[in-house]
């Protein structure tokens, strides 16, 4: 591309800011669709508001020519109850239009997180392994704030600033052709100007938004990591780059400074002229007779209602261009479609027997993403697990004992090869019905913001106090449970920090418990905790898994030595299946484990 | 008001620009207030049938329309430059003082709080110093001359004309006062709603695995809801408020055309006159607007002041002496002589009376259960915290006598859950010794056993990692972080709880790797599992914050009921322990 070229493309891509406007706008103006009358009504209000605004100038005009100059005290009279009465409609119809437009806008935007959030729901794991968590919150938290600006102030300055302007023009046309058309002489000016300006500050104000970003985000981080900057004695290094960071950013802003400082004064400078031009112009001919004093003045006095919606719109679009980006963002998220649906008439499982069964199970994680040679986390496994069974599976490292562990729960459907329970193929099962006799109790026994009760009747909230106690009994919870300042009722904080590790994991077994799931899928925990704790965790483990099948990855000797079955995996396969002693006996990879913890143990 | 006072304190070294843009402000004001009232003087000319006179006040206001373009070009330059320095010179002086303070500072805040500070309420600071107080002054400059130039025209109708400016002001102000901490209430929830979101985000597969989908939605939707609602009071202050701050200054119009016609009729003042009064009070309704707002700003930046003050005035408890040497050279020889510590905030001390002798270059392997006093002994070495009473002493030397950084540089710290920066791995590796070359990080990579995946990286040592880069597991970060310690060759090394997330055979290499790391230095190791602890020469118990046996192997287990329980049931069961999977980075499993 030439220089020249690859200039207008810049210059284009400025202008236009955003792809794919038409279908953004039409998914704004969907949102708004349930509240059409009060948006009808906002619009009426607008508009009433904007001509009640525009009205002081006429009628001073009014004032001066017929009032005045013609010394009619009545018409004057009436002209100021005109007056006054124009300043009583603005004031009920801005009123009326800011509760609409904060109403409609605060709601609509309400809805779009609604349906984000919703449309989370029914994404599948997949989906949120590829995707960071702080991005995904943003798009509901920080890309919907800046929608906001758009339609809250956005939408009402565009409808507001165009109907000025556009009355405005009509009334200057009114009160004196001639005159009108000598103003309107300066707009290509004007135009040219805020083109210019709009062009040079799109990037600036992007800039400046990427620089105070890094800021924060620097702060943040180092803020987090207080503790290594101590230890490691490395303030002096935060400061410096700190420092530039903060340089930038005043950088940055000493453009839009620039820009500034350029364009406004400038309007001004154009409405004074124009002032000038029409004062000279239309001064003459008011000596003349051809025009009257009162059309005069009450021109001058319209023209700020000429330059002031200019500059307005002009402002605006910096907040559409953000707008737009959040939209962009919003929508390429909504696009994303749920690859795990229940399919059409799919099976309602009844209460399960808790047979699983793998059977040639391969799986990768990015298939068909075009690569060549794919990574394959599982190969060609096959597993029968008779109901009440317990697996232990064992591994490396990236073995693919927590891939395995997943197909269960259909966070995941096969590459090839088909999972399936009590002899149905879990594609053919209504997910939810699975599901629902499916516990699973992750690594680090995640709990939601909330009380010990909530937490422990997570999966089933109907659950009476008397069922909570018995489910934490059960697991060996009860006792530190009531230790607690308010017993069940304590918050657990956010992510359960007001808990130690163990007791985490133990309102997590309590929580799976009282689901009373058929199967169970746990990832042990390698927390380490003392030793008193661990001796809870591993006698609620053990009820907890009494009576049940159960997909253990388990990284302790004592729940390894009573499984039923183990299996070994290595690089996806299905190294070995048998019990402690058998595998032991067999001298595999078991044993080669086994021996290397032995080692250890005796070190 | 002493808030306000010191606030303006920050625009000290802007003296000279602060006086100028209000000079050329208040020139500009002049320019803009000069404009009606010329082109009053031309509707007189006018009216007079005087071509010449005419042309003559057109100029005038062409002379004064480009006096006041330069007027308000250099205003706003040199107000922009001061205002972007009073923001860059607030920000560096807020994080050189959060750098300065010690850590115990940090313990007793939540990081959010702490980041408010730093960027809201500092916002909200720079802003008024920036441009709310130059405006303000603008504001109250142009009302000041503009009621003056109607008052001097004709006083009484001035009196009528300007009675609705105080209220403006007044009601201004009190949708400011009142709109305010409903804005803030709303900040709240939609921080409640955020949590909300990243809680349901993070703990998705819990969320899946039972089906609690609904669930979640309905509280979520309830989170919305609150924010609805409370944007909603704002939007009702607002919709009564502002359209009435509007209405005011109408009614004054509306007497200078009731009362001023009467007085043109009566010939008691020109048609000009009238029309400038009229074109004058046009042009004070911005002023009388933005006075009230900027009041409230003004109240807005000293409660924001105040709490930038709280930080700022936070003297850093952990200072080094004046003139302190450097910690004198040694081989790493520590003592704790009788320390009692308790942190900042805590009813009962940390550690009890502690001493304990740890010769050069040897290893010391510190075990107990939970909160028995491991991690605060360590971090008391690099004097991460000070101790009540006793003393810490590094090659004979007390550490809160010495120089803090040169004693910091001889320690190294690697804990169980590392953190790294968001920067490149060579970055991150060479954290204490920027300077090193690729060789040498290299050289500690392979060391920590950590060249292998290094190099498999996408970009190798240059790949990002953190937040805004590769997610790496709790093994990998680990050998990262003791390859970080090894680059920084201390003389003491404190490994704590360093080994507890990487599996046996990951252990087993970055043992080889330890020993090699830990010869010729003085090394402290917290640990849970006895294949760990064997790698020290002796072994400190502690118990409830007490040291309560010390020895080797085989007489403590002799000696020490407390450790022989911890070698029986003590951990080394998690035979296969796994490294968390790099895409479970999202709540486990």
């Amino acid at each position: 591309m030439s220089r020249g070229a690859a200039i207008r493309e810049d210059i284009l891509r400025r202008l236009r800011g955003t792809s794919g406007r038409g279908r953004k706008l039409r998914g704004l103006i969907e949102l708004l669709r349930p509240y059409r009358w009060r948006v009808a009504a906002m619009f009426v209000a607008l508009v009433l508001g904007t001509a009640a605004a525009l009205a002081p100038a006429p009628l001073a005009k009014l004032a001066i020519d017929d009032g005045i100059v013609a010394g009619d005290l009545a018409t004057l009279n009436w002209v100021v109850v005109a007056f006054v009465a124009s300043a009583l409609v603005l004031w009920a119809a801005s009123a009326l239009q800011t509760y609409l437009v904060g109403w409609v806008g605060q709601r609509a935007l309400q809805d779009l997180r609604i349906r984000i959030f919703e449309h989370l729901q029914t994404l599948s794991i997949g989906f949120y392994s590829r995707k960071r968590a702080g991005v995904l919150v943003s798009r509901m938290t920080n890309d919907v704030q800046a929608l906001d600006q758009l339609v809250s102030d956005g939408v009402v300055t565009l409808f507001q600033a165009s109907l000025t302007l556009l009355g405005t023009i009509a009334i200057l046309i009114v009160l004196d052709a001639e005159l009108a058309l000598l103003t309107f002489l300066i707009v290509p000016v004007v135009l040219l100007a805020s083109l210019a300006f709009r062009i040079a500050s799109a990037d600036a104000y992007r800039i400046t938004r990427e620089k105070i970003a890094w800021i924060t985000s620097y702060l943040q981080e180092t803020l987090s990591g207080v503790r290594v900057v101590r230890a490691f004695g490395q303030e002096r290094r935060h400061l410096d780059r700190f420092s530039d960071l903060n340089e930038d950013n005043r950088q940055a802003n000493m453009k839009t400074v620039y820009l500034n400082a350029a364009y406004f004064p400038a309007i001004e400078l154009m409405s004074a002229l124009a002032t000038v031009g029409i004062l000279l112009y239309g001064g003459h001919q008011a000596i003349d007779g051809d025009v009257t004093v009162g059309v005069l003045v009450a021109f001058v006095a319209a023209l700020n209602n000429f330059f002031d919606p200019i500059q307005q719109l002009s402002q605006l679009y910096t907040t559409y261009q953000s707008g737009m980006a959040a939209l962009d963002k919003i929508f390429e998220l909504l696009d994303e479609s749920p690859e795990l649906v229940d399919k059409p008439g799919a099976l309602e499982l009844g209460r399960l027997r808790g047979e699983v069964r793998f059977d040639g199970v391969s799986f990768c994680y990015r298939a068909g993403v075009g690569d060549a040679d794919p990574v394959w986390a599982l190969r060609d496994v096959s597993i029968e697990v008779p109901p009440g069974q317990t697996v232990a599976l064992v591994g490396a490292t990236g073995a693919g004992k927590s891939t395995l562990a997943k197909l269960v729960a259909r966070f995941y459907d096969p590459t090839s090869g088909s999972v399936s329970v009590d002899g149905h193929d879990l594609r053919d099962v209504r997910a939810e019905s699975l599901r629902s006799q499916l516990g699973v109790v992750p690594q680090e026994g995640f709990l939601f913001s909330g009380s010990v009760r909530d937490n422990i009747a997570f999966g089933r909230p109907e659950a009476t106090d008397e069922e909570v106690a018995d489910a934490a009994r059960a697991v060996g919870a009860h006792e530190f449970v009531q230790a607690l300042p308010e017993g069940y009722d304590t918050e657990v904080g956010e992510r359960g920090s007001h808990l130690s590790a163990g007791q985490r994991q133990l309102i997590a077994f309590a929580r799976a418990l009282i689901a009373d799931p058929r199967i169970l899928v746990l990832d042990e925990a390698t927390s380490n905790v003392d030793v008193h704790t661990e001796s809870r965790i591993e006698e609620g483990l053990r009820r907890l898994l009494a009576g049940r099948t159960a997909i253990v990855i388990a990284h302790r000797l004592s729940t390894i030595r009573r499984a039923g079955q183990i299996v070994v995996l290595e690089h996806g396969r299905v190294a070995e299946r048998g019990t402690h002693d058998e595998l032991l006996a067999a001298r595999g990879a078991y044993w080669r484990l086994h021996r290397d913890w032995a080692e250890q143990a005796v070190a | 008001m002493r808030t306000f006072f010191r606030l303006l304190g920050f625009l000290r070294p802007y003296r000279a620009g602060v006086l100028w843009s209000l000079g050329l402000a208040s020139l500009a004001i002049a320019g803009t207030v000069a404009i009606p009232w010329l082109t009053g003087r031309a509707i007189d000319r006018i009216e007079a049938g005087d071509r010449g006179g005419l042309e003559l006040v057109a100029l005038a206001i062409a002379g004064a329309g480009l006096a006041r373009l330069a007027l308000t070009v250099a205003r706003r330059l040199i107000a922009g430059r001061v205002s972007l320095g009073v923001e860059f010179d607030l920000r560096n002086r807020m994080y050189a003082h959060l750098q300065s303070l010690e850590l115990g500072f940090f313990d007793g805040q939540q990081t959010g709080q702490l980041m408010s500070r730093a960027t809201v309420d500092l916002q909200a600071v720079r802003f008024f110093l920036g441009y709310g107080l130059v405006f303000l002054l603008q504001s109250f400059l142009t009302l000041a001359i503009g009621a003056a130039a109607m008052l001097i025209l004709e006083p009484g109708l001035a009196a009528i004309a300007l009675s609705p400016v105080p209220f403006v002001v007044l009601i201004g102000w009190r949708y400011g006062r009142r709109n305010r901490p409903a804005l803030q209430e709303v900040q709240q929830r939609i921080a409640e709603l955020t949590a909300t979101a990243e809680e349901n985000v993070s703990g998705i597969r819990v969320v899946k695995a039972f089906a609690r989908e609904r669930h979640q939605v309905a509280r979520f939707r309830h989170s919305v809801t609150r924010v609805f609602d409370q944007a909603m009071v704002s939007t009702r202050l607002r919709a009564f408020y502002n359209p009435f701050i509007g209405f005011l200054p109408s009614l004054g119009l509306a007497a200078i055309l009731f009362f001023g016609g009467r007085r043109v009729i009566d010939g008691t003042l020109t048609l000009g006159e009238f029309a400038a009064f009229y074109a004058y009070l046009l042009m004070l309704i911005s002023p009388m607007r933005s006075l009230g707002i900027f009041l409230g700003m003004a109240q807005r930046a000293v409660a924001s002041g105040a709490r930038v003050f709280q930080i700022l005035d936070r003297a850093p408890a952990m200072t080094s002496p004046p003139g302190a040497p450097p910690l004198p050279p040694g081989d790493g020889h520590v003592e704790l002589r009788g320390v009692t510590m308790t942190y900042p905030g805590a009813a009962e001390p940390s550690l009890h009376d502690v001493s304990l002798d740890v010769a050069a270059g040897t290893t010391l392997a510190l075990v107990g259960g939970t909160a028995s006093g491991k991690t605060t002994l360590v971090s008391l070495i690099p004097r991460l915290y000070d101790v009540d009473s006793g003393a810490v002493l590094v090659d004979g030397a007390d550490v809160s006598r010495v120089d803090m950084a040169s004693l910091r540089h001889s320690v190294a710290l690697v804990t169980d859950d590392p953190f790294l920066f968001s920067a490149s791995v060579h970055e991150n590796i060479s954290y204490a010794r920027p300077d090193a070359t690729r060789a040498e990080v290299r050289d500690a990579a392979r060391r920590a056993q950590a060249a292998e995946f290094v190099d498999a990286l996408p970009e190798g040592y240059d790949t990002l990692i953190g937040e805004r880069g590769l997610t790496l597991s709790g093994g990998q970060r680990q050998r990262l972080a003791i390859a970080r310690a090894i680059l920084a060759d201390p003389r003491i090394l404190i490994l704590d709880d360093a080994t507890s997330s990487v599996d046996a055979s990951t252990e087993q290499e970055i043992k080889s790797a330890l020993r090699e790391v830990m010869a010729g230095r003085t090394t402290f190791i917290v640990a849970h599992r006895l294949s760990t602890i064997s790698l020290a020469d002796e072994i400190a118990v502690l118990e409830g914050g007490r040291l309560i046996a010390r020895g080797t192997h085989d007489e403590l287990q002799d000696r020490s009921d407390l450790y022989r329980e911890i070698v029986e049931k003590g951990l080394p069961d998690q035979v296969f322990l796994t490294e968390k999977p790099v895409e479970a980075e999202v709540a486990g499993l």
